[in-house]
C-alpha cells in the first residue's frame, strides 16, 4: 500500500461519505444552508480558476453564466411550468453555449488576451443583465421562487439543496481534478505561461481555450440553476452584481489559482470568514477585521495557500538523489550525405503586414538531413519565414509544402504535429513549470500518443542529451541563459521533429558554449532531422551548413554552398555596402 | 357569529386603548418590570452594503421600542432580548441567517428585515417553521403569500390601484388640474410595480401619460432623462425614485433651466429631498408625519423625541422620524399586542389572534384580515412647504392650516 | 424621433459625466499600466475624499478649493504609503487585486463608521448653476470637472512623454532590471507614482462630493464601469482614459436620450465589444 497516494484518497473518500449523508443526521439547517453556500462558492471559484486560472484568460463574466443559470431555471420552473431537476441540465447548457460562441469570436484574435479578455467578459455581463432586466425574463419585478416546489432529495428543504450543492461541488472539484492530471490541463498551463510557444509546441490552444471556457460556464450555469432556489427571490441586480466575480477571484488568489484545490481552499475559508462576523452589534468592524485578514493573508503567502503548502513539502522531504540519467554525449558521427528528399518547399512565399512587405516571394527548397544556413542583413525576413513556416504567421500569398503537405494556412499546432519544430531566439519556456515539465509537454503534443512513463524517458534523454542533466526540477528561473538555450533546444527535440528550425541559437553565448552548441547541432542532424537556422555568427554558419541562404529584403538573394556565398561579392555588398565589395 | 366577531373586535380595540392609556396614565412606579427568562426575538437587517442606507433607521427604532416594550409589561411579563444579525444587503445571508436565528439560536420569534428581497427569502424560512413574520417594508403586498407574515405598513392589498387613485383625487383639486403626466421610474421592483399601477390608474381617468420611462436603479447620471422630461413638459411628473435619486433628477431639470409645475416622488430619502433648493412643493408618498393630527395618536410623540435623540446620537444627518422608521415602530407594537393579547409565544396563536384583532398602531387601527393579511390602504400626501414635509392629502389627515398647494 | 436639440443636450450632458469616469480611471490606469498594481481602493479613497471634504464643507463651511488643496496631498501620502506596503512584501498584480479589494472594505467600513450608512448630500449653489450656449446648457460643475480633468490627463500624458521622470517611469515599467541599469531610480518613482495615482483620487472625490450622491455602498458602483473605461483607453494613458471615460459617458447618455433609459448599458457595452472586436487605429 503506498501511503503517499493511497492516504489522501482514503480520506477523500471518508470525507466525501460524512458529507453526503450529514443532513441525515438532521442537525439544525443553519449548519445545512451554511455548508451549501460553502459548496457553492467552491464550485463557482473552481469553475472560475479552470479558464481564467489555468490558462491565465482572466474572466470576469462569470456573473454573467451564473445568472443566466440562475433566470434559466426561474424562468423555466415559474413562467413554464417546468419541474425543477430538469432545468438544470439547460441551465448548464445555455451559458456553455454562450461561452463557447464569445470563445468562437474573440480566441481567434491574438490582441483580445489580458485585460481586454476582461474587459469583454464584463461588458458581456453587463449586456446580459440589461437584457434580462428590461425584457419579460425578469422585467424589473424580480422573479418569485417560494412556490416551486423542490424534490425530497433530503428530509429537508435545505438538506435537499445542501444535497444537490455538495453533488455539484464534488463533480466541479473531480473534474478539475481530470483537467489537472490530463493533457488538456497540461495545455491549459502551457497557453497561460506563453500561449504562442504553447501552439507552436503542438498544443490546440484554440479548441482547449473554448473548452476550458464553455466547461466553466456550463458549470457556473447549473450552480446558478440550483442557487435560484435557494435564493427564492431574484432580482437582476442582486444576481449580476460584482461581487461574484470579484470574489471567484480573490477566493482562487488566495487558495492558489493554478491548483485544482486551490480555490476551494479560497472559497472554504472566505465563506467562513464572511460569517463570523455577523452579529448585529459587529457587522461594521467585522467587516474590517474581514478585510485585515485577507490582508494579512495575501501577504503572508502571496502566491496562494497550494503553492506555500507545496514549497514546504518539498522542503520537508528529503532531498532525493538524482537519478540516473542515460546521459548520452553529443557525440560527432561521421557527416551523413545529404539524402535527396526535399522535405522543406517553399514556392513564391510572400507576408504582408499591412504596408509593410515583409517576405516578397521567397523560393527554397531544402532537403533531407540538410544543414542549411539562412542568414542576410537585418530587415530581410528571416525571422519572418521560419515564423510562416512554423505556422505563426500564416502566408499572404505562395506556398509552403512539407513533406508534401501544404501549411501555409495550417493552424501552429498541426504544423507542429507534422514534425516542424522551432526555438525562439530569446529563449520562452514555460516559467512555472520545470525543465522536465517543459520538455514532457512538448514530447506529449508533438508527437504520438504515448504513455505517461513514455513521455518521461523520452522527455529525460533530451534532457541529457543537450546536458541540462541533474536540472530537471529546476524552474527557468534557475537557469541561466546557455542552459536556456539548450531548454530551447530540448524541447525542441521532444517532439523527434523533421524539421527543426533554429532561430539564432548562438547568440550571446560565449565561445566555450558556442563549440559546444555547434557540436549539438551536429549531433541532432545525425538522428535525422534536417535543419533551418538562422544565425549572424558567421564562422558558426560557414562550420555548420551544407548550404548558405541569403535573404535580403525579403527575397533569396543567394543559394549554394558556404565558402562561394560569403565571397560573393554581391552578398557582402548588401552586408557591407557597394563600395566595400568593389 | 358577527356579534362575537365584534365583540371581540371591540376587545381588542378597547383592549389597545386600554393599553396606550396605561401606557399614557400609570406612573413609571407602578408599572411592573418584566422579569424572568427574556423572549428572544431574532431578526436580521442590512446593515452593510447597499440597503443600509435606509436600514440603519430600522435599527435605530427597533432598539427604540425593544427598551420601550421592556420598560411597560414586556412580552408576557418578560423581557426581550432582541438578537440581530447583519444580512448584509443580500437575500441569500438573510436566508441562512433566519435559519440559524431559529435552528440554532433557537429564538422564541422572529422579526422581518428590510427591503422586499431579504424579506421574501426571509419569509421562505418563515414558512418552512411556521413563525410568525412581521414586516413593514415590502411594497408589493401580492408576493406576501405565506399565511402567517403580516404587514406593519398600511400598503392596504393593492398599492397600485388605491395609491394612484388618491394622487389622482388630489391633483384633481389643482386650480388647473393636471390633463398630462409624464411616469418616470426606478426597475426597482417596489418603484416599478407602483409606476406602472400609476400609469394604468391615469389612463383610467383620463390623464394622458405622454411618457413612461423606465432607468436602472442605481443610475447616476440623469442629464439626458432630464433634457427629455423638459422637452415633455408635463403638467405632473412622477416619479418612482428611491433615495438620492430625486435630488439628482430635479438637479439635473435645473441646470437646464426647466422647474416641473407639479412633481411627485414616492419613495426618496425624506430629508435630503425636503432641504434641496429643488425640493420646494415636491410631493411625496407617506403614512405619517411627526405633525397633527398623527402626534396626538397614543405614543407617536413620544416616540417622536425620542426617535430623534437617538438618530442625533447615532450621527445620522437626518434625525426627524419618517414611514421607514414608523414601519419598524409598528413592527414592534404589532407583536406586543400580538403575543400579549395571545398570551402565548406559539406562532399559531399569534397568528390566530392577528386575523381576528385590531392592533392600535402609529398607523391607527389596522386589520390583518384582507388579502394577504392586509387591511386598508392607510397612504398619503405630503408637500415640501419651507423646507419641512407637511402631510396636505387627505384634507382629514393635514394638520389644521395646511392646505395642498398645485399649480 | 427625438429633435437636435435633445440629442445635443444629452450628448452635452454625457461627455460632461463621462469627464468624471475619466477621471477616476486615470490614476487607476496609471498605477496598474505603470506599476503593475490593480488598485481596487482608488475608489474607495476618492470616496473618503469626498466625505472628507463635504464634512470641511457641512460643518465648517469651508468652499470646496479649499479643501481639496487640503484633501489631495492626503491622498498623496496614503497612496505612497499603501505603495510602501506593495513594495514591502513584493507583492504581484493578483496580489494587489486581492489587497486593495480589502482596503477597500476598511476604508468603506471607516467611511461607514463615522459617517453612517444614511444618504449624504452636499449641497452647494454651483450644483445647479448652467451656462447657455444657444439652445444648449452646460452644466458649470460638470464643466468645471471636465477642465480639470482634462488638464491633469495632458500634463500627465506630457509628464510622462516629454520629462525625464515621466521616460524613467515608462522605462521601469517595461523592463525594471534595463531601467535600473541607466540609473533609474524605480523604488522612488513608484512612490511617486502611487503618490500622484491617489491624488487623482483625491481631485475626483472633491468632485464626486460636490455632483453625486454620498453613501458607503455608493463606493462599488463606478467599479464595473471605470474598469471598462481604463481598459479602453489603454493602460498608462491618462489622455486615453479621459477619452474613453467621455465616449463612454457620451454613448450611455444618447442612448438614454432615444431609448428607453434602462436600457442604456446594453447600448454602451456593445459599442465596447465591438470596439474591442474591431480595433480600429484610431482607438
Amino acid at each position: 500500500m503506498n501511503a503517499s497516494r493511497d492516504l489522501p484518497r482514503l480520506v477523500a473518500a471518508i470525507g466525501i461519505g460524512v458529507f453526503a449523508l450529514l443532513p441525515m443526521a438532521k442537525l439544525p439547517a443553519f449548519y445545512d444552508s451554511f455548508l451549501y453556500l460553502v459548496f457553492f462558492w467552491i464550485s463557482l471559484s473552481t469553475s472560475w480558476a479552470l479558464l481564467s486560472g489555468f490558462a491565465g484568460y482572466f474572466s470576469l463574466g462569470h456573473a454573467a453564466f451564473f445568472g443566466i443559470g440562475m433566470y434559466t431555471t426561474a424562468v423555466m420552473t415559474t413562467k413554464f411550468g417546468v419541474p425543477f431537476l430538469p432545468t438544470l441540465p439547460v441551465a448548464a447548457a445555455i451559458p456553455a453555449l454562450l461561452a463557447a460562441g464569445i470563445g468562437a469570436i474573440v480566441f481567434r484574435l491574438r490582441r483580445l488576451r489580458g485585460e481586454l479578455f476582461a474587459l469583454l467578459t464584463l461588458s458581456v455581463t453587463f449586456v446580459i443583465a440589461t437584457i434580462v432586466l428590461n425584457t419579460p425574463i425578469d422585467g424589473g419585478g424580480g422573479i418569485f421562487m417560494s412556490a416551486v416546489p423542490l424534490p425530497s432529495i433530503m428530509p429537508t428543504p435545505t438538506g435537499t439543496l445542501y444535497a444537490l450543492g455538495f453533488m455539484l461541488c464534488v463533480a466541479t472539484l473531480a473534474i478539475a481534478w481530470t483537467v489537472v492530471h490530463s493533457r488538456f490541463g497540461l495545455g491549459l498551463f502551457a497557453i497561460h505561461d506563453d500561449e504562442d510557444v504553447a501552439e507552436a509546441k503542438g498544443v490546440p490552444t484554440f479548441r482547449y481555450k473554448l473548452g476550458a471556457f464553455a466547461l466553466s460556464a456550463g458549470i457556473a450555469g447549473v450552480v446558478g440553476g440550483v442557487h435560484a432556489m435557494y435564493v427564492g427571490f431574484l432580482t437582476v441586480a442582486g444576481t449580476f452584481e460584482l461581487t461574484v466575480p470579484l470574489y471567484v477571484v480573490l477566493m482562487s488568489v488566495i487558495g492558489g489559482s493554478r491548483s485544482w484545490f486551490g480555490p476551494a481552499i479560497g472559497a472554504a475559508f472566505i465563506t467562513t470568514l464572511l460569517y463570523a462576523f455577523n452579529s448585529g452589534g459587529e457587522a461594521m468592524v467585522g467587516r474590517a477585521i474581514v478585510g485585515l485578514i485577507l490582508i494579512v493573508s495575501i501577504l503572508w503567502l502571496p502566491d496562494g495557500v497550494v503553492p506555500a503548502v507545496r514549497k514546504w513539502w518539498a522542503k520537508r522531504r528529503a532531498v532525493a538523489p538524482s537519478r540516473p540519467i542515460a546521459e548520452v554525449a553529443p557525440v560527432v558521427p561521421p557527416a551523413r550525405p545529404v539524402g535527396d528528399r526535399v522535405v522543406l518547399q517553399v514556392r513564391g512565399a510572400s507576408k504582408r503586414f499591412g504596408g509593410l512587405q515583409a517576405l516578397a516571394g521567397v523560393d527554397l527548397d531544402v532537403r533531407e538531413g540538410e544543414i542549411l544556413g539562412l542568414v542576410g542583413p537585418n530587415g530581410s525576413g528571416k525571422t519572418t519565414l521560419i515564423n510562416v513556416i512554423s505556422g505563426f504567421y500564416s502566408l499572404s500569398g505562395g506556398s509552403i509544402t512539407v513533406d508534401g503537405a501544404e501549411i501555409g494556412h495550417v493552424a501552429a499546432h498541426d504544423i507542429a504535429r507534422r514534425g516542424v519544430a522551432r526555438t525562439y531566439q530569446i529563449p520562452r519556456p514555460f516559467v512555472n513549470m520545470t525543465v522536465l515539465e517543459n520538455v514532457s509537454l512538448a514530447a506529449t503534443f508533438g508527437g504520438p500518443p504515448r504513455s505517461a512513463a513514455e513521455i518521461r524517458r523520452e522527455a529525460l534523454h533530451w534532457i541529457g542529451f543537450t546536458g541540462l542533466a541533474g536540472k530537471e526540477d529546476v524552474l527557468p528561473a534557475g537557469l541561466n541563459l546557455h542552459e536556456r538555450k539548450f531548454l530551447e533546444l530540448a524541447r525542441a527535440l521532444a517532439a523527434r521533429p523533421k524539421l527543426l528550425l533554429l532561430d539564432e541559437v548562438l547568440s550571446g553565448l560565449n565561445p566555450a558554449e558556442v563549440d559546444n552548441a555547434i557540436r549539438l547541432v551536429r549531433a541532432i542532424r545525425a538522428q535525422g532531422a534536417t535543419i533551418v537556422f538562422v544565425e549572424h555568427l558567421m564562422r558558426a554558419v560557414v562550420e555548420l551548413s551544407d548550404r548558405i541562404a541569403v535573404l535580403n529584403e525579403g527575397r533569396l538573394f543567394a543559394l549554394g554552398a558556404p565558402r562561394e556565398v560569403m565571397r560573393d561579392p554581391r552578398v557582402v555588398s548588401i552586408y557591407l555596402g557597394k563600395a566595400y565589395a568593389a | 357569529m358577527v356579534e362575537r366577531k365584534g365583540a371581540v373586535r371591540r376587545r381588542g380595540v378597547l383592549a389597545g386603548f386600554a393599553g396606550a392609556g396605561a401606557m399614557l396614565g400609570t406612573p413609571a412606579i407602578l408599572r411592573a418590570a418584566p422579569s424572568g427568562k427574556p423572549v428572544r426575538v431574532g431578526a436580521t437587517l442590512s446593515l452593510t452594503g447597499f440597503l443600509a442606507q435606509t436600514a440603519i433607521v430600522h435599527k435605530i427604532a427597533s432598539e427604540m421600542m425593544v427598551e420601550e416594550i421592556n420598560g411597560r409589561n414586556g412580552l408576557l411579563g418578560r423581557p426581550i432580548e432582541y438578537v440581530l444579525l447583519d444580512d448584509q444587503s443580500k437575500p441569500e445571508a438573510a436566508r441562512s441567517l433566519y435559519e440559524k436565528l431559529i435552528t440554532v439560536d433557537k429564538v422564541d420569534l422572529i422579526q422581518g428585515p428590510y427591503a422586499t428581497a431579504p424579506i421574501l427569502a426571509a419569509m421562505g424560512v418563515a414558512q418552512r417553521y411556521g413563525k410568525v413574520m412581521i414586516q413593514s417594508s415590502m411594497g408589493i403586498p401580492k408576493l406576501q403569500t405565506y399565511d402567517r407574515a403580516f404587514p406593519a405598513t398600511p400598503f392596504g392589498p393593492e398599492p397600485n390601484v388605491t395609491y394612484p387613485n388618491v394622487i389622482l383625487d388630489a391633483i384633481a383639486t389643482f386650480p388647473t388640474p393636471p390633463k398630462n403626466m409624464v411616469v418616470l421610474t426606478s426597475k426597482f421592483p417596489s418603484a416599478q410595480f407602483m409606476a406602472q399601477g400609476m400609469k394604468e390608474q391615469a389612463e383610467r381617468r383620463g390623464v394622458k401619460v405622454a411618457m413612461y420611462l423606465e432607468y436602472e436603479s442605481g443610475n447616476r447620471d440623469f442629464g439626458a432623462i432630464a433634457a427629455r422630461v423638459k422637452e415633455a413638459n408635463p403638467d405632473l411628473l412622477w416619479v418612482g425614485s428611491l433615495g438620492l435619486e430625486s435630488n439628482l433628477l430635479l438637479e439635473a431639470l435645473r441646470k437646464l433651466d426647466y422647474t416641473p409645475k407639479n412633481h411627485f416622488h414616492l419613495y426618496p430619502a425624506p430629508g435630503p429631498l425636503a432641504l434641496s433648493p429643488d425640493g420646494d412643493k415636491a410631493l411625496c408618498s407617506t403614512f405619517i408625519e411627526p405633525d397633527e393630527p398623527f402626534l396626538s395618536r397614543p405614543g407617536f410623540k413620544h416616540l417622536a423625541e425620542e426617535f430623534k435623540v437617538r438618530a442625533t446620537k447615532a450621527n445620522l444627518p437626518y434625525s426627524t422620524i419618517d414611514a421607514q422608521g414608523c414601519g419598524m415602530i409598528s413592527e414592534w407594537q404589532i407583536l406586543e399586542a400580538a403575543v400579549n393579547g395571545a398570551g402565548s409565544l406559539e406562532d399559531e396563536k399569534i397568528a390566530a389572534w392577528l386575523k381576528k384583532n385590531r392592533v392600535t398602531t402609529v398607523y391607527g387601527s389596522m386589520r390583518f384580515d384582507g388579502p394577504y393579511n392586509h387591511g386598508d390602504a392607510a397612504q398619503f400626501i405630503k408637500q415640501v412647504q419651507n423646507k419641512e414635509w407637511k402631510v396636505v392629502w387627505p384634507k382629514d389627515v393635514s394638520a389644521p392650516g395646511v392646505k395642498l398647494i398645485g399649480a | 424621433m427625438p429633435s437636435v436639440t435633445l440629442l445635443g443636450q444629452a450628448l452635452i450632458s454625457g461627455v460632461l459625466a463621462g469627464g468624471l469616469y475619466g477621471l477616476l480611471a486615470m490614476g487607476l490606469s496609471l498605477s496598474w499600466g505603470l506599476l503593475r498594481l490593480v488598485n481596487l481602493s482608488h475608489f474607495a479613497l476618492a470616496f473618503l475624499a469626498a466625505y472628507i471634504v463635504y464634512e470641511l464643507g457641512t460643518t465648517y463651511h469651508v468652499a470646496p478649493w479649499w479643501s481639496a488643496a487640503m484633501v489631495v496631498p492626503l491622498m498623496f501620502a496614503i497612496g505612497a504609503a499603501q505603495h510602501w506596503l506593495f513594495d514591502r512584501f513584493k507583492v504581484n498584480e493578483l496580489g494587489s487585486l486581492l489587497m486593495t479589494f480589502s482596503f477597500a472594505v476598511i476604508l468603506e467600513v471607516a467611511i461607514q463608521l463615522y459617517w453612517t450608512a444614511d444618504f449624504r448630500r452636499y449641497e452647494t449653489p454651483y450644483s445647479t448653476l448652467s451656462l447657455r450656449a444657444g439652445p444648449f446648457f452646460i452644466p458649470v460643475l460638470d464643466l468645471t470637472l471636465c477642465i480639470v480633468a482634462a488638464l491633469l490627463a495632458c500634463g500627465t500624458w506630457v509628464w510622462l512623454r516629454r520629462t525625464y521622470v515621466g521616460k524613467a517611469l515608462r522605462a521601469a515599467a517595461e523592463d525594471p532590471d534595463i531601467a535600473a541599469a541607466y540609473g533609474v531610480d524605480h523604488k522612488r518613482l513608484a512612490y511617486l507614482l502611487s503618490g500622484i495615482g491617489a491624488g487623482y483620487a483625491g481631485i475626483a472625490g472633491t468632485f464626486i462630493a460636490l455632483i453625486a450622491t454620498l453613501a458607503p455602498a455608493e463606493i462599488w458602483t463606478y467599479l464595473g464601469i471605470v474598469f471598462a473605461v481604463v481598459i479602453i483607453g489603454r493602460l498608462g494613458n491618462p489622455l486615453g482614459a479621459l477619452l474613453a471615460g467621455m465616449l463612454i459617458g457620451a454613448s450611455e447618455s444618447l442612448a438614454q436620450a432615444v431609448l428607453s433609459p434602462a436600457w442604456s448599458p446594453v447600448v454602451s457595452f456593445s459599442v465596447l465589444i465591438v470596439i474591442l472586436l474591431w480595433d480600429p487605429e484610431w482607438l
